[in-house]
């Protein structure tokens, strides 16, 4: 069986003044169904763009993505966006929009809008997901304007988890004022992927913040080490960047 | 690395191995007494490592016997009429210099062995230090990996104190890899600069 999602040779640039700067240089990973995947770097490492790739929002200058087995690169437009908005969720703390008169409940109903459900069942299916990542029901009735950061990290995870998606992908999640509430946003997430058998994928500048992981990886000037778990995530060992040859392990 | 005989890395054995490996480096630099390895290796390794010049003339005997040095007793510069032993790589040193860059690091001690590797690297080895800390990376998160979780919820002091530990211990992680990485960044650098 095809892998969840699969990078082959995947290759990103962007333009710094007058000269391009690789940020993931000939990449090559599968991630398989329920994995969980950590993945560490410092700013700028690229992990950022790995992550945004992985959920399709941006396209590789080269190599191959696919995602159960299809090649999202070669996808045209709406179809990539109709994977991401359904099999494929994307969470970054930087993106969080309140929306003022807004409450919780319908900010997370609101993501399921193109799935034909009512705005009855999608509320219905909203306060579920809230109850599973501990907003109870007087939270769900708060204005999203008027969130703490770690409520709004909740709200978020809810948001994306529910669409039930194969792979939930998150770049720096939340941001939380304190340890613990770190600590507990991390222990729910993996407890509720887990529970669902969905494949995570997380990004963090903080060690702590991967733990429990079944896979880590680190990032650097776009070039992954891992821990290599066989069948999960297996990291091609040969890498070449922009001509400079490097020998495999 | 390719298959190697067990008698060509036997050397490599024990907690003194980065420093036999380091006095080869200095070795094939150039030759030199007891004392002047020391204070060479001491001068290369900077100031947060100690070496004992008594160990360094235990260690050059060690590789003297392995077949990896040979000693000349030879005049001292400043004073013809006494000697002292003045160590030289042989054949077999340069190579045992390669195997020793190639090798994956132990468990402990972790990045002495390779702040011992980087102090006397060749530029022929930045393609082998590029693996070693790529190879030390990998071990950095395993370790992390090993790590139980914690589910933020205890509020007990031993819960407290756990994690603390804990955390100590991804710190530590989290400044080796920057290390080994930022490393790997500057090699690379080089490598393309002088391309």
């Amino acid at each position: 069986m095809a892998p969840l999602l699969s990078f082959l040779n995947v290759s990103k640039r962007y333009p710094d003044g007058d000269r391009d700067i690789l940020v993931l240089d000939r990449v090559s990973l599968d991630i398989d169904f329920g994995v969980s995947v950590g993945v560490y770097g410092t700013r700028r490492s690229g992990k950022s763009t790995l992550l945004r790739l992985a959920a399709g929002i941006v396209l590789p200058d080269s190599g191959a993505i696919s995602f159960e087995g299809r090649d999202i690169t070669r996808m045209a437009g709406g179809e990539r966006g109709r994977l991401l908005r359904g099999k494929i969720a994307f969470m970054s703390a930087a993106d969080w929009r309140a929306n003022p008169g807004e409450s919780v409940v319908d900010h997370v109903a609101m993501s399921l809008g193109s799935e034909g459900l009512t705005m009855r069942e999608a509320r219905r299916r909203a306060m579920h997901v809230l109850d599973c990542v501990e907003v109870g029901a007087a939270g769900a009735q708060e204005p999203t304007t008027s969130l703490s950061l770690t409520e709004r990290g909740r709200v978020m995870l809810a948001r994306a988890l529910a669409r039930e998606p194969r792979l939930l992908v998150l770049d720096e999640p939340a941001l939380f004022p304190n340890l613990s509430d770190r600590d507990r946003f991390y222990a729910m997430l993996r407890l509720t992927t887990q529970e669902r058998n969905m494949a995570l994928l997380v990004a963090s500048e903080e060690m702590p913040a991967l733990q429990g992981l079944g896979v880590l990886m680190s990032i650097a000037d776009g070039e992954l080490v891992s821990t290599e778990a066989r069948g999960t995530v297996v990291p091609l060992p040969l890498r070449r960047r922009a001509g400079a040859e490097r020998s495999g392990p | 690395m390719a298959s190697v005989s067990p008698e060509k890395t036997k050397w490599m054995r024990g907690p003194s191995t980065p420093l036999r490996g380091a006095l080869l480096g200095l070795l094939l630099e150039r030759p030199g007494h007891g004392g002047d390895l020391a204070n060479r290796l001491a001068a290369r390794l900077g100031e947060t490592w100690r070496v004992d010049t008594n160990d360094v003339y235990r260690l050059l005997e060690q590789l003297e016997k392995t077949g990896l040095a040979v000693s000349r007793d030879e005049p001292k510069r400043n004073n013809h009429r006494r000697t002292h032993l003045v160590y030289y790589p042989t054949e077999e040193t340069s190579e045992a210099l390669t195997l020793w860059m190639e090798t994956l690091l132990p468990r402990e001690p972790v990045r002495l062995g390779l702040q011992a590797k980087l102090s006397v690297a060749r530029e022929e080895d930045a393609h082998r230090l590029i693996e070693a800390l790529k190879a030390y990376e990998r071990e950095c998160l395993m370790l992390a990996q090993l790590v139980s979780p914690t589910d933020g919820r205890s509020r007990s002091w031993t819960a407290l104190c756990m994690e603390c530990t804990r955390d100590a211990v991804y710190a530590q992680l989290q400044i080796e890899i920057d290390w080994a990485t930022r490393t790997r960044r500057r090699i690379n650098e080089h490598l393309e600069h002088q391309r």
